[in-house]
């Protein structure tokens, strides 16, 4: 019923995590009652209503909890070793947020390396893409396979795809002065080409960073602690589909000890998630 | 009714005013004979509330049960019964389809999708009981694919705010490895191939808790590596007759499919028994390889909770790596931008003659249904 310390009986034949953190509930939850949820319950009914009851009440526990994830991946680092749990969580803290205790010999040192940048530019007037693929060397259209002109550059090493609204969208840069820069060139190129190009609304859509913690990781217990944000179906993929909320972060992590971080807006957004997961991965760290 | 209207019938002057739903009518209370009917409608707005309402608007859909789903809930139950699961299995699987027809972005998804979804809320049921199913065997049952049934088993899981538990190792190996036929004689399996079940099973758990345990489980198909422990199993039991048979006749002979990742789990498995090899004096000095240490499984796995220690101390042996320095880009994004740059990407007045005359060529050729 609960995520709990004690393994639930489908993990058998599977060796479990040394050192695994105790699973994702917020000890200092204050929406949660006293007394309650961490005392383990042996799953013994097998009638299929009693299992839908028991998923609606998880999805109740994991709606009261999420509400409480601002501090969740941080909360963890700080919460006591299995073993040494309180069977009651302390009822003192109002709704004031705990701040986590990171010192900064914590911090990981390692800093992810920006892969990707997607940004979007409105050229500000319609284009005729027929004329843009006849007149430029580096364009492709294809019209029936897709609508839009493919432009590339080698400086910064970039590919656009310019629309006949005048939007255009820029892929490929790995900094976001390279990605604005190369926007400016495609601009440029189109201006030459004889329309009134602007350069209005850049924006940076998604940027992508990658990095490798060095050390293999045990993902199927990190899919047993963190349930809640993780998707591991190995028949499907071989990575862990981490949702980070705070910050609203997707993670890609695989056994080999990389990981891959998209859905950011900002570069700090993906320090931020690493910082936060690098100690979570940390607990999955087997050392046979 | 008075007024001096007499019922064509009868006679009587008891004429009601009464409205059949929103028709008003006069009727006689003596014998029920219409008289008059009003008319259906009276002004413009009376018509407009009663103009013909879609069915995805109207509240039919919550009053029944739509064809389209009582097709879908008699598909899930009758793959319930070929699988030949639990009867309370159906219930919760007939639950899950219910509570996702709930939701609109299902109701009005294609029938690929629909039919897909009857698997997705088998499977989820399977997994919520520990019952071995993979999704390989349920797209072959619905004759799906992988990634259709990928993006709605996902998206199942999101609607619902599901937790799913993985698949149970212990109880697919069970499961896959009775499915041999390799228990009795028969005409494609040899006396010497026949194997006790019992015996197979125990040692092929002990062989993929062993590659679980030395990461080769972990982000991998878990159905490859039970047929390549199976093997390794099956060969161990009686190595003198069962060397020479190769992965691709094992399986033939069990009438198993062979996952072409086998091979290589099979390969990585027997670099991890010979690393515990070595670690035992009495091995280390015949000098093993891939094919006599399958002679020592048994030893092997006797002993491997001290063996895989032993062996695996220094991690597990990755390579240096070389770390590239990042590079630091010194770009501001405002920089000049040069016109000789931005010509380079511009055709010549010749080039875009050139470019002109050859595709008038290309489309006089296409053109042209019959060359002379």
């Amino acid at each position: 019923m609960d995520q709990n310390n004690s393994l639930p009986p489908y993990a058998q034949g599977l060796a479990s995590p040394q050192g695994a953190m105790t699973p994702g509930i917020p000890i200092f939850s204050p929406m949660m009652p006293y007394g309650t949820g961490l005392t383990p319950q042996p799953i013994q009914n097998t009638s299929s209503l009693s299992i839908l009851e028991e998923q609606q009440r998880q999805q109740q526990q994991q709606q009261q909890q999420q509400q409480h994830q601002l501090f969740h991946s941080q909360t963890l680092t700080t919460a006591p070793l299995p073993g040494a749990t309180p069977l009651y969580p302390s009822p003192l803290t109002p709704m004031t947020p705990i701040t986590p205790a990171t010192p900064a010999s914590e911090s990981s040192g390692i800093v992810p390396q920006l892969q990707n940048i997607v940004s979007t530019v409105n050229l500000g007037c319609k284009l005729d893409l027929k004329t843009i693929a006849l007149r430029a060397r580096n364009a492709e259209y294809n019209p029936k396979r897709f609508a839009a002109v493919i432009m590339r550059i080698r400086e910064p090493r970039t590919t656009a795809l310019i629309f006949s609204s005048g939007k255009m969208v820029c892929t490929g840069a790995k900094s976001e002065e390279q990605s604005r820069l190369a926007a400016r060139k495609y601009a440029r190129v189109v201006q030459k080409l004889g329309f009134p190009a602007k350069f209005l609304d850049f924006k940076i859509q998604n940027m992508v960073g990658s990095c490798d913690v060095k050390f293999p990781i045990r993902l199927e217990g990190l899919v047993l602690t963190h349930q809640q944000f993780s998707s591991y179906e190995p028949e499907l993929f071989p990575g862990l589909i981490y949702r980070m909320i705070k910050p609203r972060i997707v993670l890609l992590i695989f056994v080999s000890g990389k990981v891959v971080l998209t859905g950011a807006k900002v570069r700090a957004e993906i320090y931020e998630a690493f910082e936060n997961i690098y100690p979570i991965l940390k607990g999955f760290r087997k050392t046979t | 009714m008075p007024g001096g209207g007499r019922c064509p019938d009868c006679g009587s002057t008891e004429l009601v005013e009464d409205s059949h739903y929103s028709q008003s009518q006069l009727v006689c209370s003596d014998c029920g004979c219409v008289v008059t009917e009003g008319v259906l409608t009276t002004t413009f707005s009376d018509e407009g509330n009663l103009r013909e309402v879609t069915y995805s608007r109207s509240t039919g859909e919550n009053e029944q049960v739509s064809r389209s789903e009582q097709r879908g809930l008699r598909r899930v139950r009758d793959l319930c019964r070929v699988l030949q699961l639990p009867p309370t299995f159906e219930d919760t699987a007939v639950a899950y389809y219910q509570k996702a027809y709930r939701h609109s972005g299902i109701r009005a998804a294609r029938l690929q999708k629909k039919e897909v979804l009857v698997g997705c809320c088998v499977l989820i049921t399977c997994r919520q009981r520990n019952w071995p199913l993979t999704m390989g065997t349920i797209c072959t049952l619905l004759y799906a694919d992988l990634d259709v049934f990928s993006g709605t088993y996902m998206q199942l899981v999101k609607l619902l705010g599901l937790d799913v538990p993985s698949l149970c190792l212990a109880e697919l190996v069970k499961t896959y490895c009775s499915s041999f036929k390799l228990f009795q004689a028969s005409p494609s399996v040899p006396a010497k191939y026949v194997e006790d079940k019992e015996k197979m099973l125990s040692r092929t758990l002990q062989l993929v808790e062993l590659a679980d345990e030395t990461w080769l489980v972990t982000g991998r198909h878990p159905l490859p590596v039970i047929t390549a422990a199976a093997f390794l199993a099956w060969q161990s039991l009686q190595p003198s007759y069962r060397l020479s048979c190769s992965l691709a006749r094992f399986c033939k002979s069990a009438n198993v499919d062979l996952p072409h990742p086998a091979s290589s789990r099979l390969q990585e498995l027997l670099a991890v028994l010979l690393r515990m090899a070595k670690q035992l004096a009495w091995l280390q000095v015949l000098k093993l390889d891939k094919r006599s240490v399958v002679k020592h499984i048994g030893d092997l796995l006797q002993h491997r909770h001290t063996l895989v220690r032993a062996a695996f101390q220094d991690g597990m042996g990755k390579r240096p790596r070389i770390c590239p320095t990042p590079t630091v880009s010194t770009v501001t994004g405002d920089e000049n931008i040069s016109d000789s740059e931005i010509e380079q990407y511009l055709r010549t007045p010749q080039e875009i003659r050139d470019f002109q005359r050859a595709q008038a060529a290309g489309q006089a050729a296409t053109s042209v249904p019959n060359p002379p």
